[in-house]
């Protein structure tokens, strides 16, 4: 018989609650600490273990849940309340389902807990069909986002039903092809990006989480992609430009120029033969919900039927033999600029002050002269004093030699 | 889906340094008394929940809902408007964290 090793002081506090509950254990005080239900755990469970051989299965399955590898043999109200899991269990069982969860901590513990609620609701009543998935994702996502997503969980559904790609997110996806999950990171508006096999994914690794929880866009993204994949050929600057771009646009809810992952040429290929007839069936409804990223930042422009929409590139200044001051209407002011502005403002009140000192140096030399006697003496004095000391010392000189 | 706000632009322009909450998109005044009152009083800890949530679009929204009541809109302009600021200087947010402890000198 296998012998557990049983930690009751790694349970949570409510675990241990619902564990003396199940065995008929009177409950502590409500503000006990964890150490009391532990205590109470130990000395009521394990003594019903030692005595009772039969409850041991029942234990030993509770106790494995501390591995935590044993899931499916929990009891239902476990999985069904992600609350009585531990932070370790609750990490882990949001790996199950394919999420690779962040610390959780005090903040995050409520969003993650919800988290997989959702995941436990449409995966336990749904357990056999893939096609049910999606639309399940759909029904979960349209409940909470806004009318304006809407649009994309029903592309979410048509995708299922018209492609019958395996576009399964969350339960399964993780550890299936590689590809597919690596296609929800692209997402390109039509005609506009290009796929770049070589373009490994930049945030590929990082952004598989993302991809993974984020559902509605993602599919679209995949959808994107394959429409974008028909007129095709690949272009690496185009798709950094898209990046610098995305820099500067603040991508709402769905990222339009994110990195786009690598894609399998081969699969590529073979899924857009497959597609190619399908996409065109929805590229109306696809349209709808997706807004073009050009057309937020030149809403000036006409939509053109290729969608390719030229704008005109500043002119290089000088060149051509353009004149500058004709090309350049209200440049901002450069540090330059101002500085000049600064001198230069500083430089009017500059006469002015020039004038203003000559002008007191005048009056000031107007009182000296008016007021000769007084000031005359000490200089004359000095006058006196100075030419007697050269006369002395001229007289010395000429008396020397 | 609107182009980014003035909000945004402005956020992202630069680094947040010690701006508050109301600076974000999509943080207007009711939703900033919310959050300061559950203690995220500048923008940098709202930073900071969004990085320990790995940035993750899907959760950082649910947390926002739950924490201060934002409607699909705003949480969807916190959120880009937090992202592309990352993008912009979350490696250049470490480096200004280090020069902060020598904001008053070197050699004091």
């Amino acid at each position: 018989m296998p012998v557990f090793v049983e930690d009751p002081a790694q349970f949570s506090k409510p675990r241990l609650k619902s564990e003396l509950i199940a065995h008929n254990v009177t409950l502590p005080a409500v503000e006990s600490k964890k150490q009391v239900y532990v205590e109470l755990y130990l000395k009521h469970i394990v003594q019903k273990s030692a005595a009772d051989f039969s409850s041991d299965e029942e234990d030993d399955d509770v106790v494995e849940v501390q591995d935590s590898q044993d899931f499916e043999e929990e009891k239902d109200p476990e999985m069904l309340d992600p609350s009585v899991l531990t932070d370790e269990e609750l990490k882990t069982t949001l790996l199950k389902y394919g999420v690779e969860a962040g610390p959780i901590v005090a903040t995050t513990r409520s969003i993650y807990e919800r988290k997989l609620q959702r995941l436990l609701k449409p995966a336990q009543p749904r357990q056999n069909g893939g096609t049910g998935d999606a639309d399940q994702y759909s029904d979960s996502e349209g409940d909470e986002e806004s009318v304006s997503q809407q649009g994309s969980p029903e592309t979410v559904s048509l995708m299922e039903e018209n492609l019958h790609v395996d576009i399964r997110m969350v339960p399964q996806s993780w550890n299936n092809k590689n590809t597919e999950y690596r296609y929800h990171q692209c997402f390109m508006p039509l005609s506009r990006m290009q796929v770049s096999p070589q373009s490994v994914s930049l945030r590929g690794g990082c952004d598989v989480d993302s991809s993974l929880s984020s559902k509605s866009f993602s599919i679209t993204q995949m959808v994107e992609e394959f429409e974008s994949r028909i007129p095709l050929s690949s272009s690496g600057p185009e798709i950094k430009r898209g990046n610098n771009r995305s820099n500067n646009q603040g991508p709402r809810p769905r990222p339009y120029w994110q990195e786009v992952a690598t894609v399998d040429k081969y699969t590529m290929t073979n899924r857009s033969l497959f597609v190619t007839p399908k996409t065109s069936l929805f590229k109306r409804q696809i349209k709808e919900p997706v807004t073009d990223v050009l057309m937020e930042m030149f809403p000036e422009t006409e939509p053109t039927p290729t969608g390719i929409a030229a704008t005109r590139r500043r002119p290089i200044k000088g060149a051509a033999g353009r004149p500058v001051q004709f090309k350049y209407p209200d440049l901002p002011a450069s540090p330059m600029t101002l500085q000049r502005w600064a001198v230069e403002h500083r430089l009017v009140p500059l006469w002015v002050q020039i004038l203003v000192f000559f002008i007191v140096a005048c009056l000031l030399y107007l009182i000296y002269a008016a007021m000769e006697d007084s000031l005359a003496n000490p200089f004359v004095t000095l006058l006196d004093n100075l030419s007697m000391e050269t006369e002395t010392e001229g007289l010395s000189l000429q008396a020397e030699p | 889906m609107s182009s980014t706000s003035q909000k945004h632009k402005e956020f992202v322009a630069e680094p947040m340094g010690e701006k508050l909450v109301n600076a974000l998109a999509g943080i207007g005044e009711v939703l900033g008394k919310r959050l300061e009152e559950k203690g995220f009083d500048k923008a940098y800890v709202v930073l900071g929940q969004f990085l320990v949530l790995k940035k993750d679009e899907e959760l950082f929204r649910d947390w926002l809902k739950d924490t201060c009541g934002a409607n699909v809109k705003q949480q969807g302009d916190c959120y880009g408007c937090l992202r592309e600021w990352c993008d912009s200087f979350l490696l250049f947010q470490f480096v200004l964290c280090q020069r902060k402890t020598y904001q008053h000198g070197p050699f004091i």
